[in-house]
């Protein structure tokens, strides 16, 4: 049954297999003719014309390098800060909810409400800071310079909105960040058909904009209020393997996006004056560049400011430590957003803070359960025992010393902890706890403090309890950076502690100075090695054994805290002590190497090994940090002490303590030269021989030297025979030497021989390097190589010193997490905060802070409905600057002149000039409802004076014409102004130049002009000249984030005289001749043409004026008689008339006969034609009939022949 | 609310180069008091109002107050401008004086620097105009300041005391700086120099050339010294002559030495032969001191590492010169910048005293004022 319904087997006859099918087919016939058709046809593939073949070159290599980047230097750090995604869309589209999601994907904790930047572990090697931005334009443009990855969300069931494409705009000029779509609310389309639509129209307008076949992502739907969890997965893959190219931008500039903000003011100060300049302390991960201490910032929205203070805490969120297993375990999934209250205990600089949850902590036990950061704190709790006594046993105390890290709001808590302290915000009313450990305290000095500090926790305490009667019903909803407003009163200040670390600390980079050094002398000598012949080379191996032992030495002697902060004088015993130790084991050692040593005569070197090492050892421990002490003066030293430093130099340094010789020297002589203080004489042989190897006569290094290159070769290439004479020239075999000198059993032989092999094996390398692969090395290849060497060595040169002392080499960072203290914030800044808004600190270049004129190309957006206008004030974001100024736009002319417009051009670009500081991005925008960006441009200039003009005519008028010559007034005032124009070139209205010449006595100000022709006393005479246009100087930052909460996003600086007169409702004065009046044309009477006679004597005839006058009626003489006929005249005449009347109609109608009868023969003949053209066609018919049918027969008959062949 | 770089505050007059060419460089305005305030002759002498002039004359909107005693003197740098310009300078000091700084701040103009320098080509005390184009100019080819319009021109000799020589210098723009890796100086393979000679007998050069070859002689046969005898106008409005040595290595290191002749009518003649022995001697010393740059460029080098891209530049100099030293103060208060130090001992016998390894990661600075067309 089945195998009747069964369809028959259908060949294919198209598509990729037929071919195939049909092609192997073709090929058993011996038909296959696309063997390889070059070879097949070799002319057709020749070469026709060197131009098209060149041109096709060019143009294969134009497209290989178009898909070049310019190669930068990577400096992207080791441990790279976390990236910042950040989640851009209108509202309700689920931002909020993504991010939740988002969040619980990778760290399995739910967080209820989202304030400021989360920071979570996403991978082994990536961490994500997600902050969402919202629809305030001011947060759009800060988070667009900022982010390294845009998720943008767009609601799919309505489509596109404007502030995704404000956005877009936003991020195309401050260099594009990766952008990645999300489509939301997919759940809402019922009809699958309509869905996929939808999807590929936003898909396509998406692509439009960010590029094609950018990624846009689909959510697409919700289950119990989160997104599928199999798509947030999805997403986090995605996010978690993202690469990004670095932007010029964010890597030239440092910047923080900070997680966190304290109040450091005094709180007596504010208690004095509420309204102080508060000085703060900012948290969060440094990013982009280095960043200096002392350095120039910029707080979009706030102002510039000096960084105070900087100090690296150790990372609240730090990557997992090296481990094999692909995912994550579940203690480093870690989370940190201390805005939005998560983190567990963290010890600031001077004080910790432990987050117990809220006043919800004990109802909430299951989210407590998804904290597994809380358990510490809770076991703290449940114990009964002090926590001074926890933490004394802990290491907490031990991290006491080391910098602090991010704090944690203590919330509201109804357990009696044994030294807590409340604070209240007095504001809002919440309460933070601190937990204080006295028992560290124990210096009396800061007993006193503490002391008072009580009287005023207790004063808070009474705050604190009417908070709680005020606020018990609060939750965790409460904006935690309120906290701001605290009196950040009392701190477990270790201030006596602190000075000594401060104090100690130079110490400890001297240490690692020596250390450093000693290092680096390792170094060198394993370049030595390479270089010098054996002896000097075995000498080296010593010398960097001994180096090696040293190190550990030191290092136990000066590292350890205590040490440290010994006298100076210990530590040159600890030093002697090295030496000393140092000789022991050079005395060992040599003891050693006579034992091993046989022949014992070749060791006359190592006579006087251990006072050289030891001198050595003494020389760069004692210089390297003097140096450097001599140069920065960082450690704060005894006078006397100095003066050892100074004979130390042995005369060679002879600069000095910055306090006291340099003031006697303040008015010396300003001399860059360095004369010689103590000439050596050059006469002497000894001398001479000093510097005899620094020319190209002396002795080279071992793998300078041209003879010892030429004989490694040798060994290099061993044995080879030549052809020509059969001399067979063997190598040296490698292995005897290497033999002889096991026999005598000596290490640095073996170590010598295996350095020996690398280097052959390098070079061999090289070689084949040098053979295969540089044959095609373009310039790009080198550029990038050398950015590549430069990327290693920028890594490789600090990597090995300890945080402390890199800080000072090369600032802070990217990838650090900082404490920024920066002081004169307007106290609106901490009053009104709100976490919400992003943070941002922009680190700004050394000549980001002139302020000037600044010129720029711009265009206006093409979405941005008005035209704008010149001195109507608009907002600028430049860098990370968002300010107010008043532009100028103009147009350059042909001979570059500024001139200036009234308007901007609708669809040019067109130049515009401000006041301000500057840098070269630009991007301008305005507080208007449709789209907010009014103009888009880039910065071509700074400079503190500028020139922009515009047209001034003047007018006059000529109250005496002679031939070309006029007198002119009115355009002048005195004779004085006509001087300065004279030469000036002048013109009518009706188009007549001239030029000023002179001016006259009377009356004042009229002038002698020249002009090509005579003038009307009904002309005007006017000069264009141009009047140079003073700019504003007016700058006026946004001050967005001092404005109170909710309010942030109405900032409104200085308005537009068009604005102004609308609110306050004045009418613009108008010029009355600039109304518009209907037009009244009366006719016009035109005077006849007249042409002079002599004119009209010369012209040809036909352009003469035939203007006959009228004739005058002819007179009676001239009139001719009437002839009147005989009757038999008549007669005739009469006969004759109808004689011709009868002909001529005769011939009329045999013409009209004639054509008749052509017509009808012509008719006839059709005919004829068409039925012979019919019959002849159906004879063909006939005829191909027959001819088919024949063919047709023939056709079977052959095709049965064949078959039967086949067959 | 935006506060203003505040200004760095210093005492006396020495430096006082260093100091405004880093602050025009920063940004950060400069106050120097007391200008020797308790000398009989108190305030700024002439030179150093002329330095302040040509400051004024290269930059554009700078700020400069100066008390009626001219014990005082207020910085406020303006932008940089550059262009074509003429100065004359001081001849109580020579055109190196002014030239030194100019090097510092013309790569960072906003038109590229073409300036005519008049006063004193050659003396004692400063580098000479001669040192400098044969060694700090190639040291700024290193960081990538090179190109057509890159120059030192010397069209007239004029020798203290009254001067009249005058130098063209012409210096292209760039944006940023490339950073350098120069820690082998490598070896010396030529030696050159130039013995000048004005208003005096043409002989005198001859003689120098001589005795300096005696000594150079003995450790490299590669010597050419140019004999420069400048007649007429150019040969200035005072008598001299001297000797400038420039020794150049295999890597491209350029040391230099110089000596110059007592100017007329100050202390006793000097005999040519004695000045070329001198001078030599002088090279020689240069020599030991080594390093890839020589004394009187240290600071010049560090300038240019300090304001390269944000890469780590090294270099090996020779013992720190006291002008060098406060020069890396001032680097760190005015760029906050440090230098990582390492002495290193010459490792081999015979090649010179002690050496320095300068390691710094550069500021990221960019010459923002440079025009975009």
């Amino acid at each position: 049954m089945e195998e009747k319904d069964r369809k028959k087997h259908r060949k294919k006859h198209s598509g990729p297999k037929a071919d195939k099918k049909r092609k192997r087919h073709l090929n058993d016939l011996g038909l296959g003719d696309d063997e390889d058709a070059r070879k097949r046809n070799p002319k057709a593939f020749a070469v026709q014309s060197a131009v098209r073949m060149a041109r096709t070159f060019h143009r294969t290599q134009d497209l290989k390098t178009k898909k070049h980047h310019i190669p930068v230097v990577d400096r992207t750090p080791l441990e790279p800060p976390p990236v910042v995604v950040v989640v851009v869309g209108p509202p309700k589209v689920g931002k909020s909810t993504l991010i939740k999601c988002l969040i619980r994907n990778f760290t399995r904790q739910k967080l209820i409400e989202i304030r400021g930047p989360v920071t979570i572990v996403s991978g082994k090697r990536r961490r994500l800071t997600i902050i969402e931005c919202g629809c305030d334009i001011n947060t759009m443009i800060d988070l667009a310079k900022i982010a390294d990855l845009v998720l943008m969300l767009i609601d799919a069931s309505f489509g596109f909105e404007m502030e995704t494409f404000e956005f877009l705009n936003i991020c195309q000029v401050h260099g594009f960040p990766k952008i990645m779509g999300v489509l939301t609310h997919l759940d809402s389309f019922k009809n699958n058909k309509q869905l996929k639509k939808t999807k590929k129209r936003l898909k396509h307008r998406f692509w439009t904009e960010v590029y094609p076949g950018a990624k846009l992502f689909y959510l697409s739907g919700m289950v119990h209020g989160e997104y599928q969890k199999q798509e947030i997965h999805n997403l986090g893959r995605f996010i978690s393997v993202m690469k990004f190219r670095p932007l010029t931008w964010q890597t030239s500039h440092p910047y923080v996006l900070a997680d966190r903000m304290e109040d450091l003011t005094n709180p007596e100060d504010v208690r004095v004056n509420p309204k102080c300049d508060r000085k703060v302390s900012i948290y969060g991960y440094l990013r982009g560049a280095y960043l200096k201490n002392q350095s120039q910032i910029h707080m979009p929205g706030v102002g510039d400011f000096t960084v105070s203070d900087v100090s690296f805490l150790p990372d609240p969120c730090a990557l997992p430590e090296q481990q094999k297993k692909r995912s994550l375990n579940e203690k480093d999934k870690l989370i940190y957003a201390p805005l939005s209250g998560v983190g567990g205990v963290v010890y600031d600089k001077d004080a910790v803070y432990i987050d117990l949850g809220g006043s919800h902590a004990h109802q909430d036990e299951e989210s407590r359960a998804l904290r597994p950061n809380r358990e510490l704190v809770q076991s703290l709790i449940s114990t009964h025992s002090t926590i001074d006594v926890k933490m004394a046993s802990s290491k907490v105390s031990l991290f006491m010393d080391s910098k602090p890290l991010g704090s944690e709001d203590v919330e509201n808590q109804e357990f009696v902890m044994p030294k807590e302290e409340k604070q209240i915000d007095l504001k809002t009313g919440r309460v933070r706890r601190k937990a204080v450990f006295e028992e560290e305290n124990d210096n009396g000095a800061s007993g006193e403090e503490e002391g008072q500090d009580e009287e005023m926790s207790e004063d808070e305490m009474d705050g604190s309890e009417d908070g709680d009667g005020d606020d018990e019903g609060e939750s965790d909803k409460e904006v935690p950076g309120q906290d701001l407003g605290l009196r950040s009163a009392k701190r477990v200040k270790r201030e006596e502690t602190t000075e000594e670390a401060g104090m100690e600390l130079p110490a400890f980079a001297d240490s690692d100075d020596d250390l450093e050094m000693s290092s680096g002398e390792e170094g060198e000598t394993d370049l030595d090695e390479s270089r010098e012949d054996k002896e000097q080379r075995e000498n080296h191996n010593l010398d960097h054994r001994l180096g090696k032992k040293v190190v550990p030495t030191t290092d136990s002697g000066n590292c350890t805290a205590e040490e440290a902060s010994d006298s100076e004088a210990e530590e040159d015993e600890d030093g002697g002590d090295d030496i000393e130790n140092l000789l022991k084991e050079e005395e060992e050692y040599g003891e050693e190497n006579d034992l091993s040593a046989d022949t014992a005569g070749a060791l006359k070197w190592k006579e006087d090994l251990t006072q050289k090492a030891a001198e050595a050892f003494l020389r760069q421990h004692q210089s390297a940090p003097n140096l450097r002490k001599l140069v920065y003066g960082t450690v704060a030293e005894d006078a006397d002490e100095e003066d050892d430093a100074h004979e130390e130099l042995g005369g060679l340094f002879h600069v000095s303590r910055p306090d006291k010789e340099s003031k006697q020297k303040a008015n010396a002589l300003d001399c860059s030269k360095f004369p010689v203080e103590t000439p050596q004489d050059w006469d002497l042989d000894e001398v001479m021989n000093s510097i005899r190897d620094c020319f190209v006569t002396g002795k080279w290094e071992a793998d300078k030297d041209a003879a010892k290159l030429l004989k490694e070769d040798e060994e290099l290439y061993g044995d080879f025979e030549d052809l020509e004479t059969g001399a067979v020239h063997k190598g040296k075999p490698a292995g005897s030497e290497g033999e002889e000198e096991d026999k005598e059993g000596k290490e640095p032989k073996a170590e010598e021989e295996k350095n020996k092999r690398m280097d052959k094996k390098r070079k061999l390398k090289a070689m084949f390097d040098a053979e295969y692969d540089e044959g095609d090395a373009t310039y790009f290849d080198d550029l990038k190589e050398e950015m590549q060497k430069q990327a290693q060595l920028n890594r490789a040169e600090f990597e090995d010193q300890d945080d402390e002392s890199r800080v000072q080499y090369e600032g802070f960072r990217p990838g650090m997490y900082v404490r920024i203290e920066i002081e004169n914030i307007p106290c609106e800044f901490v009053l009104n905060f709100d976490p919400h808004y992003p943070i941002i600190l922009g680190g700004l270049g050394n000549s980001e802070g002139n302020v000037g004129y600044v010129q720029l190309r711009l265009k206006k957006h093409r979405w941005y409905k008005k035209i704008l206008k010149t001195r109507d004030p608009i907002i600028f974001s430049l860098g990370w600057r968002r300010f107010q100024t008043i532009p100028m736009y103009y147009i350059e002319d042909h001979n570059g002149r500024h001139r200036l417009l009234k308007y901007s051009p609708q669809h040019m670009h067109c130049g515009a000039t401000f006041w301000g500081k500057d840098y070269l991005d630009l991007q301008v925008y305005n507080h208007v409802p449709d789209f907010r960006i009014a103009a888009t441009g880039v910065v071509l200039d700074l400079d503190k004076s500028i020139t922009v003009v515009k047209k001034l005519k003047l007018t006059g008028f000529p109250f005496k014409i002679y031939k070309n010559t006029s007198f002119i007034k009115g355009m002048f005032n005195s004779p004085l102004e006509v001087a300065k124009f004279e030469g000036a070139a002048i013109r009518t209205v009706s188009g007549i130049r001239g030029q000023i010449k002179k001016a006259l006595r009377k009356p004042e100000g009229a002038f002698r002009a020249t002009f090509e022709d005579k003038l009307l006393m009904s002309d005007i005479v006017f000069m264009r000249t141009w009047y140079p246009v003073s700019i504003p100087a007016f700058y006026n930052p946004v001050t967005s984030l001092l404005k109170p909460a909710g309010e942030k996003d109405t900032w409104t600086g200085m308005k537009t005289t068009g604005q102004l007169r609308h609110e306050l409702g004045i009418r613009l004065k108008q010029n009355k001749d600039s109304l518009y009046k209907p037009i009244v044309r009366e006719k016009k009477h035109f005077n006849k043409l007249h042409i002079p006679k002599a004119l009209q004597k010369a012209l040809p005839f036909k352009n003469k004026p035939k203007n006959h006058e009228k004739k005058a009626k002819p007179t009676k003489d001239q009139w001719r008689p009437a002839v009147i006929r005989e009757p038999h005249e008549k007669k005739i005449s009469a006969l004759l008339t109808a004689l011709g009347t009868v002909h001529s109609y005769k011939i009329k109608k045999a013409k009209l006969n004639h054509r008749q009868h052509l017509k009808d023969y012509l008719k006839r003949k059709h005919k004829e034609e068409e039925e012979k053209f019919k019959r002849q066609k159906e004879a063909k018919k006939k005829l191909f009939r027959i001819m088919g049918q024949k063919e047709k027969k023939r056709q079977k008959s052959s095709l049965k022949g064949s078959r039967e062949r086949e067959k | 609310m935006a506060s203003q770089p505040h200004s760095l505050s210093y005492v006396g007059c020495n430096f006082l180069r260093q100091r405004l060419v880093l602050s025009t460089l920063s940004g950060r305005p400069v106050k120097i008091r007391k200008i020797r305030a308790k000398e009989e002759n108190p305030g700024l002498r002439d030179f150093e109002a002329s330095f302040i002039r040509l400051i004024d004359k290269v930059t554009n909107g700078s700020r400069i107050e100066i008390n009626q005693t001219g014990t005082t003197l207020y910085y406020q740098p303006g932008l940089l401008y550059g262009g074509v310009l003429e100065h004359d300078c001081s001849p109580h000091r020579s055109i190196g004086y002014y030239l030194e700084s100019l090097l510092c701040l013309a790569p960072f103009m906003k038109h590229p620097l073409k300036i005519v320098l008049r006063g004193v080509t050659n003396d004692q005390v400063d580098p000479s105009v001669d040192v400098l184009k044969a060694t700090a100019l190639p040291l700024l080819k290193k960081f990538g300041i090179d190109g057509e319009g890159f120059e030192l021109k010397i069209t007239r000799r004029g020798m203290p005391p009254k001067g009249g020589g005058e130098v063209t210098f012409a210096c292209p723009v760039r944006k940023v700086l490339q950073p350098i890796q120069s820690t082998d100086p490598g070896k010396i393979k030529r030696i050159r120099g130039t013995a000048y000679s004005v208003r005096v007998s043409p002989q005198i050069a001859n003689r120098i050339v001589d005795s300096a070859r005696s000594i150079l002689n003995k450790f490299i046969p590669d010597i050419y010294i140019y004999t420069d005898h400048m007649k007429g106008t150019s040969s200035g409005k005072s008598p001299g002559f001297g000797l400038s040595l420039v020794a150049e290595t295999t890597n491209g290191t350029f040391l230099g030495a110089e000596l110059a002749s007592n100017p007329q009518g100050q202390g006793t003649a000097v005999l040519p032969e004695e000045l070329g022995l001198n001078c030599a001697k002088l090279l020689l010393e240069e020599i030991y001191r080594g390093g890839c740059v020589d004394s009187t460029n240290q600071s010049l080098v560090l300038l240019l590492m300090t304001l390269g891209q944000q890469d780590v530049s090294k270099v090996l100099l020779g013992p720190l010169s006291p002008y060098t030293i406060e020069f890396l103060r001032h680097l760190r208060s005015f760029f906050q910048i440090m230098f990582k130090i390492e002495t290193k001992p010459s490792h081999e016998e015979l090649q010179g005293g002690e050496k320095v390894l300068m390691t710094c990661v550069g500021i990221g600075f960019s010459n923002l004022s440079k025009t975009i067309k």
